[in-house]
Order: structure tokens, then C-alpha cells, then sequence
């Protein structure tokens, strides 16, 4: 099939086999891609916050804690297997420097850390992650082979 | 959506400020550019992070957007977006020249984030004259990169949930070949008090 799989802001999608997923324009935002390669399931988040506390109506898949236990049941329920998942995550940067205002609450760095932090939690391995900077990524993963594609305009493309 | 949080008449009020400013803006950029720049009726948006595609006029679509964060008694922010074509455009008008401009260039960088400061303070300024609400711009920021991930962390920024935040979507146009978009936004609070001085 090979399909893509499109994942919005805010959005938890999962794949299997040979789909693609994939989320445009990451900015200070986080794609988070958790899977199982012997099962070859896996899925893709893109958080957009660190923390849904304070937010109990908010969306589930728009914050960082929440998101990643979205992501993992989602590949459970694919028949994924706990012990078996591995994560790579994308994203994080700072987009805008302000001269006369260095940012003290770097939004990106945040999701980052509480990306970081829920993996750690969860007992899931980070295997990378290209985070920071201050350029946009769109990333496509690879649930098949566990490939994560970071593409950009002024940086390059890379497969990690 | 729109209707849970305001009235139709205050959007439509909003969208007269818009107008309003944004006529302003345009005609400091026709100035700056000794060019004609028509522009569009503004959008009035409440926006919710789904719609950031569409304001950006697609998510990887590379654009270069000025920056800046407005303070004073109604805050908001101002972005301008310009695809790179018509930032190359701009940019030859200033420094009245045919050659191909390196957008990552500092030089050309500081040359477009001061047009951003010229618009969005003359878009202010006839804010502030209408409303007697006084609004400063910051110093500008820019980057050159995929629109959707530029505005997404523009309203990400505070970490607040702003997707209950109100937008004025210009177009801009001119010629030879520009084309931009200036968005402003405010906070919830800040409408109110810019209706209120207004009488609205």
C-alpha cells in the first residue's frame, strides 16, 4: 500500500507496514514517532504544549504528556508491544530571536524536555532526536524500517 | 464558531479597525516602495490552530515573516508573510537593484524587518488615533522558513492556548510581482477594550 499518512496539529495517527506518516511544518512543535519494529506498527504525534495541567478540556494530542500516552495506547492497540518501543522525535525549534528580548520561556525547548521527560516515564528508549535550532522541519517516518526523514529549507535533508 | 464568543457587530467593527490600519500600512508600503499596493478587504478569523494552514497559505509553504509583538493597553502580535519572490521584489525596490537578493542575508534581513516596523507602526498609529488606546511594536524578528511552522510557534509563543484568538488577515498587493499578507492579532481582553474605546 504505501501510503501516507497525513498527521495534523494536535493529532495522534498510528501505521502499519509500509505507510508513511507524516506532519508538515514543525515549529516550535514536536512530531514524536513511537514503534514496534519487529511488529512494524508505529505512530506519529505532533504536541504542540508541554503539559495538559491546567487544560482538562483541551484535545489530548495537543500536549506533550498527555499526546505521547495517546500515541503509545494507540500502538498497543495495533499490537505493538510495550517493551519493544522505541521512540525518535522531531522538532522544537525557536523560530523568532527577539534582539532586545532574549527569550526566557523557550516554547520549543519545553515541549522538548516534556517530550523528554514523559519517554523517560513511560520506560520507552529515545533513540534520537533532532530538536532546537530555529528552522522549520516536516518529517516523514518510516514505520516499516523505523527511518525518520527531516526535511528543511535552509538546513537540509536527513534521514535519522 | 465565531458567534459563541462575539457578536457580529463587534467582528464587523473589528474588521472596520482592520480596514482601517490596514490602509494605512499599505499606503506606508506604497511609499517606501514607490509603487501602487491595493489590498484586500480584511478577514476577520477566530482562530483555531487547524486554520493556521490556511491563513499560511499551506504549511511547508516557505514565506518570510516579520515579526513583531505589540504592547500597551490592547497587546497582540503582527506578522507580515511575504513568499520569497515578492520579499526578492521588495528588496530590489530598496537597494534599487536587479540583482538576485540572499534572503538569509543579514543586511537583507534587517532591510525587511525594518519594512515590517514601518507597516506595523503605521497600522498602530492609526489605531491608536481612531481609539485613543495606546499600542507600541516591538523590535521586529523575521525568519525565512515553512509558514505553518513560523506561525505556529508565533501564537504557541506564550504557551497559552490561544486558539480563541482573534486575527485581521490582509492581503497586500502590488507590481512587478508582490504579494504579502499582514496578520494581526489580539488577545480577548484587548478587544474589548479597543471596542470599548470606540464606543462599541
Amino acid at each position: 500500500m504505501n501510503g501516507i499518512v497525513m498527521v495534523g496539529m494536535a493529532d495522534v495517527k498510528t501505521a502499519q507496514g509500509e505507510d508513511i506518516l507524516m506532519t508538515p511544518g514543525l515549529g516550535s512543535c514536536i512530531g514524536i514517532c513511537i514503534f514496534d519494529s519487529v511488529k512494524k506498527v508505529g505512530g506519529m504525534a505532533h504536541i504542540m504544549l508541554p503539559t495538559a495541567i491546567g487544560h482538562a478540556e483541551g484535545n489530548p494530542a495537543k500536549y506533550a504528556d498527555t499526546g505521547t500516552n495517546l500515541l503509545v495506547e494507540g500502538v498497543l492497540a495495533l499490537g505493538g508491544v510495550k517493551s519493544r518501543l522505541k521512540a525518535k522525535i522531531a522538532g522544537g525549534a525557536q523560530m523568532f530571536t527577539f534582539a532586545d528580548k532574549p527569550q526566557i520561556l523557550k516554547i520549543g525547548d519545553r515541549n522538548a524536555e516534556a517530550v523528554k521527560r514523559e519517554l523517560k516515564k513511560l520506560g520507552i528508549p529515545l533513540l534520537v532526536a533532532d530538536v532546537g535550532g530555529n528552522y522549520g522541519r516536516t518529517i516523514h517516518f518510516s514505520v516499516n524500517t523505523g527511518n525518520l526523514k527531516v526535511r528543511t529549507i535552509n538546513h537540509g535533508e536527513k534521514v535519522i | 464558531m465565531t458567534d459563541e464568543f462575539l457578536s457580529q457587530s463587534k467582528l464587523d467593527a473589528f474588521r472596520e479597525i482592520g480596514n482601517i490600519g490596514s490602509g494605512h500600512a499599505a499606503s506606508a508600503l506604497s511609499q517606501l516602495l514607490q509603487r501602487r499596493i491595493d489590498m484586500s478587504i480584511p478577514k476577520v478569523w477566530m482562530i483555531s490552530f487547524e486554520q493556521i494552514a490556511e491563513i499560511a497559505g499551506g504549511m511547508e509553504e516557505p514565506q518570510v515573516m516579520i515579526y513583531l509583538h505589540v504592547n500597551g493597553e490592547a497587546p497582540g502580535k503582527a506578522v507580515f508573510l511575504f513568499p520569497l519572490e515578492s520579499a526578492q521584489s521588495v528588496l530590489r525596490g530598496l537597494f534599487q537593484s536587479d540583482q538576485q537578493m540572499d534572503l538569509l542575508d543579514e543586511l537583507r534581513q534587517s532591510a525587511l524587518k525594518e519594512v515590517g516596523n514601518i507597516l506595523v507602526s503605521s497600522f498602530l498609529m492609526a489605531l491608536t488615533q481612531l481609539s485613543g488606546i495606546s499600542m507600541q511594536a516591538s523590535v521586529p524578528a523575521i525568519a525565512v522558513d515553512m509558514a505553518g511552522a513560523g506561525l505556529g510557534a508565533i501564537l504557541l509563543e506564550d504557551g497559552d492556548l490561544e486558539d480563541q484568538v482573534l486575527f485581521i488577515d490582509t492581503e497586500l498587493s502590488g507590481t512587478p510581482q508582490i504579494e504579502g499578507k499582514f496578520v494581526f492579532l489580539l488577545k480577548q481582553g484587548g478587544l474589548e477594550k479597543l471596542l470599548g474605546a470606540l464606543g462599541i
